[in-house]
C-alpha cells in the first residue's frame, strides 16, 4: 500500500516537472529565437521587456491571454477547439518517454528520470507524430478560410511524406540497439560505447530532414509561407489560442523530436563518445548531475542549429520538398537500412 | 543578342556534404557573432544630415540673409525688417512652385507707416510631399527645410505649421546647425558605428 502511494507520488512529481519544464521553457525558447534570429540579422532583438529583454515572453504571454477570442462566423467550432486540443496534447505526451538521465536513487526510491519506460516508446512517439496531422488538418477545416485551408493541405502533405522516412531513418538505431525502448536504447549505446551518430550518418541527416519538415521550420514551412498564405492554417485563430500553435509545433515538437534525436543518435545522456573505447566526460566535476547537464546540454545545441539553419535558408516548394521526401530521402533510408544490417554484427559482438 | 546565364548546378560531392547549406550557415554564423549595427531608436535618435527634407521652418533676421538679394527684395516690395522676426518678404514665390499650392496659407498686412509685413504663414503638412520646391524659390533664403522628422501629432490641426512655430523652427535651427558645414551625413562617428566595415572617409569640409 505504501510503494504503491510512493510510486503514484514519484510518478506526479515526474509528470509536474515534465510539464513545467516544457510549458516554462516552451515559452522562454520564443525569446531565445527572437534572439538568435536578431542577432543573425544583426539587430540585438527585445531589450526593453527585462535586462535584455529578458521578461518579454512574459508580456507576449499576457497580451495574447487579454486579446478578443474571435470566432470565424461561418467555422465549425467543436472542431475549432478541438484541433487545439490535438495539436497540443501529442506533442506534451512525446516526452512521456524521454529518458533525462540515469536510475538514481533518493530517499530509498529507485526512480527512473523517464514517465513511463514503455517497451515500445519509439512506437509512441512516431505514433503521436502523426497525431499532428489530424490537428492541423481539423484547424484548417474548422476554420472556413481558404488560407488555413490551403496551409493545412500542404502541411498533412508534408507530414504524411515525411512520417514514412522518419520511420524508416530511425529503423537504423533500433536494428543496431534491438529495442523499441528509449531508456533501453541509450542503455546500449553505453553497453556498445558507441553512438550510433558514427554508424548512421545518413540516417541522423534523414532524421534532421524530416524532423524540420515535421516541425514546420524552414526550409520546409511551407505550410505558413507568410508571403502567400498569411500564416497557414493559424490565421482564424486569436489570443493565446493563436499563441499555442506556434508554441506546440516551433518549440515543443523540436524540443521533443531533438531529444529523440539526442536518444537515438548522440547516446542520450552520456558524454562525450570516441567509438568503440570509450567516453570522454569533462564535466565529470558535476557528479551524479553531469549525465543530465549532458542530456540538456545536447537537446540545446541541436536545437540551436535547426535555429541556425531557419534564419539562414530560404523556403521550399511544395513539389520540392515532397519530390525529396519520396524520390531521395526514403531510398536513402532503404540503403542505410542495408548498410545497417551488414555492420550490425560488428556491434553486437 | 540575349545571352542566358544559368547558376552552376552543384557537383554530387557538394550535394552529399550540403556544401551549399554550409555556405550559407557560415555567412549567418559570422554575423551572428559581430557586433549590431542598429540604433535603440526611442532612446538613442541619430541627427540626420543638415540636407535632410524635414519640417519646415521660417529663418529669422540675423544679419547673415543673402545679399543682395534680401536688401533688394525688401526695397522693391516695401517690407518692415525686424531683428528676430521671419525673414519672409510675401513674395509668394513658394506657392507658386509648390506641386499643392492650397497647402500654403500667406497673408501680409500693411502697416501704418505704409510698409509690409507677413501675418500669415500655415503650411498644413498632410498635403506636403517634401519635394523642396517650394525652399529652392525662396529668394531670400528664409524658408528652409530642418532636420525634424518625428512628425506624429494627435489632431490635424498639430499637423497645420503656423508663422511662430515655423519662427521657433527656424531659431532652433539657426542656433544648432546653422554653423556646421554642409555635408551629407554630419554625425561621422554614428555613421562609422553603423558602417565600421566599409571605412569610408569622407574628405573633410573646410568650415567657413
Amino acid at each position: 500500500m505504501e510503494n504503491l502511494f510512493v510510486q503514484l507520488l514519484v510518478i506526479g512529481i515526474k509528470i509536474l516537472v515534465i510539464l513545467g519544464v516544457v510549458f516554462g521553457l516552451g515559452a522562454y525558447l520564443t525569446w531565445v529565437e527572437r534572439k538568435v534570429a536578431a542577432h543573425i540579422q544583426r539587430r540585438p532583438g527585445p531589450m526593453v521587456v527585462g535586462w535584455h529583454g529578458l521578461l518579454q515572453p512574459l508580456a507576449d504571454g499576457l497580451k495574447l491571454i487579454t486579446k478578443e477570442d474571435i470566432f470565424p462566423r461561418a467555422g465549425n467550432r467543436f472542431l475549432y477547439n478541438l484541433a487545439l486540443v490535438l495539436a497540443l496534447v501529442p506533442a506534451v505526451l512525446t516526452f512521456a518517454v524521454v529518458p533525462f538521465g540515469p536510475e538514481f536513487e533518493v530517499f530509498g526510491v529507485k526512480v527512473k528520470p523517464i514517465l513511463t519506460d514503455l517497451n515500445v516508446g519509439l512506437l509512441l512517439v512516431f505514433a503521436l507524430g502523426s497525431m499532428a496531422v489530424y490537428a492541423i488538418a481539423l484547424a484548417g477545416w474548422a476554420s472556413n478560410s481558404k488560407y488555413a485551408l490551403i496551409g493545412s493541405m500542404r502541411k498533412a502533405g508534408i507530414i504524411v511524406s515525411y512520417e514514412a522516412v522518419i520511420t524508416f531513418a530511425v529503423m537504423g538505431p533500433v536494428i543496431l540497439a534491438g529495442t523499441l525502448s528509449t531508456y533501453e536504447i541509450v542503455q546500449q549505446q553505453i553497453n556498445h560505447k558507441l553512438w550510433y551518430i558514427w554508424l548512421q550518418p545518413i540516417a541522423f541527416v534523414v532524421y534532421m530532414f524530416a524532423m524540420l519538415a515535421e516541425t514546420g521550420r524552414v526550409p520546409f514551412d511551407i505550410q505558413e509561407a507568410e508571403a502567400e498564405l498569411v500564416t497557414g492554417f493559424t490565421v482564424e485563430y486569436g489570443g493565446i489560442k493563436f499563441g499555442i500553435f506556434p508554441l506546440v509545433e516551433w518549440y515543443v515538437e523540436v524540443l521533443s523530436l531533438s531529444a529523440i534525436a539526442v536518444v537515438l543518435f548522440l547516446g542520450g545522456w552520456s558524454p562525450i563518445n570516441i567509438p568503440f573505447l570509450g567516453f570522454v566526460d569533462p564535466l565529470f566535476f558535476l557528479g551524479p548531475l553531469s549525465p543530465f547537464v549532458w542530456f540538456v546540454l545536447k537537446v540545446a545545441l541541436l536545437f540551436l542549429f535547426v535555429l541556425w539553419l531557419h534564419w539562414t535558408l530560404p523556403r521550399y516548394r511544395i513539389d520540392q520538398i515532397t519530390e525529396t521526401a519520396w524520390k531521395v530521402m526514403l531510398p536513402l533510408t532503404f540503403v542505410n537500412l542495408m548498410l545497417t544490417a551488414i555492420l550490425a554484427p560488428i556491434v553486437w559482438r | 543578342m540575349i545571352k542566358k546565364v544559368f547558376e552552376k548546378p552543384l557537383s554530387w560531392l557538394e550535394r552529399i556534404f550540403f556544401v551549399d547549406f554550409i555556405r550559407g550557415l557560415s555567412v549567418t554564423i559570422r554575423h551572428a557573432f559581430s557586433k549590431t549595427i542598429t540604433t535603440h531608436y526611442p532612446y538613442e535618435k541619430l541627427t540626420p544630415p543638415k540636407r535632410f527634407r524635414g519640417f519646415f521652418g521660417h529663418k529669422v533676421v540675423n544679419g547673415k540673409e543673402p545679399q543682395p538679394a534680401f536688401d533688394e527684395w525688401v526695397e522693391r516690395l516695401k517690407v518692415e525688417v525686424e531683428p528676430g522676426r521671419s525673414r519672409c518678404v510675401v513674395c509668394l514665390l513658394c506657392k507658386r512652385a509648390c506641386p499643392v499650392p492650397q497647402l500654403f496659407e500667406i497673408e501680409g498686412e500693411k502697416l501704418p507707416n505704409g510698409k509690409r509685413r507677413i501675418s500669415v504663414f500655415n503650411m498644413n503638412m498632410l498635403l506636403c510631399t517634401f519635394c523642396g520646391f517650394c525652399v529652392d524659390a525662396c529668394p531670400v533664403d528664409c524658408l528652409f527645410q530642418s532636420d525634424i522628422h518625428e512628425t506624429a501629432s494627435y489632431s490635424r490641426k498639430d499637423a497645420v505649421l503656423t508663422l511662430e512655430v515655423l519662427e521657433r523652427i527656424g531659431r532652433d535651427w539657426q542656433r544648432r546647425r546653422e554653423k556646421e558645414p554642409d555635408r551629407i551625413w554630419i554625425d561621422d562617428a554614428q555613421r562609422m558605428r553603423l558602417w565600421h566595415e566599409n571605412d569610408l572617409k569622407l574628405p573633410e569640409v573646410k568650415k567657413q
